[in-house]
């Protein structure tokens, strides 16, 4: 969003061409580069970036994973998933000029030499191509790898910079398992990288209505004077899908939704709709405000999680007329496992702006179709001369995905003799208004992090507090007394009847979706 | 929608006075799911005889990515009588999400006589409330320049590249601007043209350290095709505005030079070559030159510098298309004032 402190003096020849900050020359270091997120997202990403001409004319990719592999192999595997993969079609002669950049590097990530070896390419590729010594190291390999990884990459000084370059390090979620783990995390990651130099993806911050959340509420002077305890009954936010855990039954059975989602997805878009203006569009302006949000969180007793917090777990069903197994009958997933994949919670914010406003958050897998919205649901008009009967509110959508777009519901009089009163829908579509497709979160995520925007990404401190207010939920779930029950839902349903009740005791109840 | 109004047709005859009455009806008809979109109001104005049908054709392209209410105008101002004739369609696209079909609609006109007089009345009466007016207008401006017309536009377009004198144009549009007492936005589709060659070239900037070498520059060489000699000279003009350049006096056409703010001439070379509107551009100081030009494959750019004469591993960035689609497209996804455009203009006006 906005030109980092850093950012070099503005190029006369770019002015009207391009509103967002330049990236420079750099070399992209992929730890963990024969996974499934660089075959499925980042080079996919990187190409797409350089079809649309967005990468500066240096951009140096180099893989670094255990596998022996050559240049070329890499490469073609790499093509082979880009067509796989991108968003828009591979262009031979464009792939031909990107896979030029494109190098491997075979380490063991604790092999001290396998980085000393790359600070030495690195050298020559900043010799060869022009990158300047500018370096963004991506960790897309397993979180156990970041320690050593951060250990070595210092050892070998490649956490150091010459004057006027830089080294920045993207580190993907999970931010830890628990405060502690978070904290022994950001320790290990400052020991060797500054909090400025440390880029935490959520790439739900990438997504072009995350970002329109700010634009909605600070850009349109008739949403401001609303967005308070005066005028919101309550708002909803929800991140359904379909799909089980599909082969990610390993991390699932540690981690569970609130994990998963909660702790970081959803707060994230919490703090978006609930924070107060930033006072400038800069990275740690939008962040300080963020972090106040989560901080704001009422937290609860043991007792109240029973009452405020749902867990779930879905059992056999169908999804979309299709049968589906349980959660426990899943490949990996232990038969006893108490793991919850649906969660729903009644937050409160406790600041002026939203006392006494409830936020109901869900999430789930296996559940009727996938859908991420927030809906801000406003207080009922004066019963005096219309709404006698109705218990509709006004009602502002923001959908996250899929189907990008905002919709607000107002009552309309139903044509006709008499005053009958109906819910009537505005939609605005991304997709409908605007034709040009949306870029991948990730392009954009990943072109912020090269020209040294650090808004859409967490700050240690957001990912802290937002630890402490998911452990004690943690903890109370997995207490030896009294710990909370897990409902059972099945596959294909809106989740347990617990989280309906959870609502309707307020005289609630969910969006339809 | 019906289907007559899913072709590039110019739709259903209609009585200009039932116009909206129309189009509520085409949408009461629909048989299937439609969405209708819009974001802009879209005129286009033509004096060429058959210019309905082509224009019909380029909109049922252009709302594929931009929703707009369009309202395709034909004039002949030559015909002895007053006449108007209106047709309502509608351009349908599956959108990018699931399969809804987003219609944009379309009122066509064929003005017979008094052009000048009709036309505000025309377009004041079919705008879709609340949103931008953009004008594209496809002749050259001419006297009188209506100022009522004028105070509605939010956006011209047009395409100075087959302008025949470019000052005279320019003037009238800022005379008419002035009139109108309205900021409007000068949109040149010549000037979209340019946008990756400008897009290219910059690239090579970006870095701070690289700055140096703007003070060097000595030569420019722009190889243009026939027809787009003002195409590359907006280039050079925008070289010189945003390095402030200053024109020297030249009697040679396509040989001119600038001074550098330190003093420093840059001989410019504008070189008329079978191709691309924009073939090639080469930038040098002393010892280095940037290099722009199009790839064999047509619809790229190759992007090297180094040595002049040495060799190079060219990049490779998408080039503009010079159909009026994309460069109408380009346009419309842009937003705000066109103030470099203006200041490159500044430069060359004498040399347009």
């Amino acid at each position: 969003m906005n030109r980092a402190a850093d950012q070099p003096e503005p190029n006369p020849l770019r002015e009207g061409l391009s509103a967002r900050a330049v990236p420079q020359p750099c070399t992209i270091v992929i730890f963990g580069a024969t996974g499934d997120l660089t075959h499925r997202k980042l080079v996919p990403a990187l190409y797409n970036l350089a079809a649309d001409g967005e990468l500066p004319l240096a951009v140096e990719i180099v893989g670094f994973a255990r596998r022996p592999k050559t240049d070329d192999e890499f490469r073609s595997d790499l093509e082979e998933a880009t067509r796989k993969f991108s968003r828009q079609s591979v262009r031979d002669e464009i792939w031909k000029n990107f896979a030029q950049s494109i190098f491997y590097h075979q380490s063991e990530f604790e092999d001290e030499s396998g980085y000393k070896a790359l600070a030495k390419r690195l050298d020559e590729i900043d010799k060869s191509h022009g990158t300047r010594g500018n370096r963004l190291f991506y960790f897309a390999a397993s979180p156990d790898q970041f320690e050593p990884i951060l250990k070595n990459l210092k050892n070998a000084g490649l956490n150091q910079t010459c004057k006027g370059s830089w080294a920045r390090v993207i580190i993907e979620k999970p931010f830890g398992s628990d405060l502690a783990s978070a904290r022994e995390l950001n320790s290990v990651v400052r020991n060797s990288f500054t909090e400025e130099q440390t880029y935490r993806i959520d790439h739900f911050l990438g997504k072009e209505t995350a970002q329109n959340i700010l634009v909605l509420r600070f850009a349109n002077a008739i949403f401001a004077p609303l967005w308070n305890t005066h005028y919101i009954d309550h708002v909803q936010i929800t991140a359904a899908e379909t799909l089980g855990v599909e082969g990610r039954a390993g991390y699932y059975e540690t981690a569970g939704a609130l994990r998963d989602m909660v702790q970081n997805h959803l707060l994230q878009l919490l703090c978006l709709t609930a924070m107060e203006p930033p006072t400038d569009l800069s990275a740690d302006s939008i962040r300080d405000e963020k972090v106040k949000v989560v901080r704001s969180l009422r937290r609860w007793s043991h007792n109240a999680i029973a009452t405020e917090v749902v867990r779930g777990q879905y059992a056999k069903g169908a999804i979309n007329g299709e049968p589906v197994v349980g959660y426990r009958q899943e490949k990996n997933v232990n038969p006893d496992s108490q793991t919850e994949t649906f969660v729903a919670l009644r937050l409160y914010i406790d600041t002026w702006r939203w006392a006494e406003v409830p936020i109901y958050m869900r999430v789930g897998k296996r559940l009727p179709k996938s859908a991420t919205d927030i809906s801000i649901h406003f207080k009922k008009a004066p019963a005096v001369l219309f709404n006698k009967d109705s218990h509709d509110l006004n009602v502002l959508v923001i959908r996250i995905q899929p189907d990008e777009g905002i919709s607000l519901r107002i009552h309309a009089k139903v044509p006709g003799t008499s005053f009958r009163i109906e819910p009537v829908k505005m939609d605005f579509h991304y997709g409908t208004s605007f034709g040009k497709a949306s870029p991948e979160a990730y392009e954009r995520l990943l072109l912020d992090a090269m020209s040294g925007d650090a808004t859409l990404f967490a700050r240690r401190d957001e990912v802290e507090e937002a630890w402490s207010f998911i452990d004690p939920i943690e903890e109370a779930w997995h207490a030896k007394k009294n710990a909370p029950e897990l409902f059972f839902y099945p596959a294909g349903s809106w989740g347990p009847e617990a989280a309906d009740d959870l609502l309707a005791r307020d005289g609630r109840s969910w969006r339809r979706l | 929608m019906p289907p007559v109004a899913e072709t590039y047709s110019l739709g259903v005859p209609v009585e200009v006075s039932k116009i909206d009455e129309e189009l509520k009806k085409l949408w009461q008809e629909s048989e299937s799911a439609a969405t209708r979109a819009s974001l802009v109001n879209l005129a286009v104005y033509s004096e060429d005889a058959g210019s309905l049908s082509k224009n019909t054709q380029l909109m049922a392209n252009i709302t594929e990515n931009h929703a707009c209410r369009a309202i395709v105008i034909e004039a002949d101002c030559d015909a002895k009588e007053n006449h108007v004739e209106a047709w309502i369609s509608a351009h349908c696209h599956v959108s990018g999400v699931g399969s809804k079909q987003v219609c944009s609609e379309q009122i066509s006109f064929l003005l017979k006589g008094g052009c000048t007089d009709l036309l505000p009345s025309i377009v004041f009466s079919h705008l879709d409330s609340d949103l931008p007016f953009y004008l594209w207008w496809q002749r050259e401006f001419r006297e009188p320049m209506d100022p009522q017309l004028w105070a509605w536009v939010d956006r011209v377009i047009y395409d100075s590249q087959g302008w025949e004198d470019f000052r005279a144009q320019m003037s009238l549009l800022e005379s008419a601007e002035q009139e109108a007492n309205q900021r409007i936005v000068l949109c040149d589709l010549n000037w979209t043209r340019l946008d990756s060659f400008r897009f290219a070239l910059a690239q090579f900037f970006d870095h701070p350290a690289s700055h140096h070498n703007f003070a060097k520059i000595n030569k420019l060489r722009i190889d243009f095709a026939p027809g787009f000699r003002s195409t590359a000279v907006l280039f050079a003009g925008w070289l010189a505005a945003q390095l402030s350049w200053q024109s020297d006096k030249t009697n040679v056409p396509n040989k001119f030079s600038f001074a550098s703010s330190s003093g420093g001439k840059i001989e410019v070379e504008l070189r008329e070559r079978l191709g691309q509107p924009i073939g090639e551009v080469a930038m040098q100081t002393s010892d280095i030159e940037f290099l722009v030009t199009h790839a064999e494959c047509g619809d790229l750019l190759e992007v090297s510098r180094g040595k002049p004469g040495g060799k190079r591993t060219p990049q490779l960035m998408p080039a503009e298309k010079n159909d009026p689609v994309s460069l109408m497209s380009e346009e419309l996804m842009r937003g705000g004032p066109h103030h470099v455009y203006l200041h490159a203009v500044e430069r060359v006006r004498d040399l347009l």
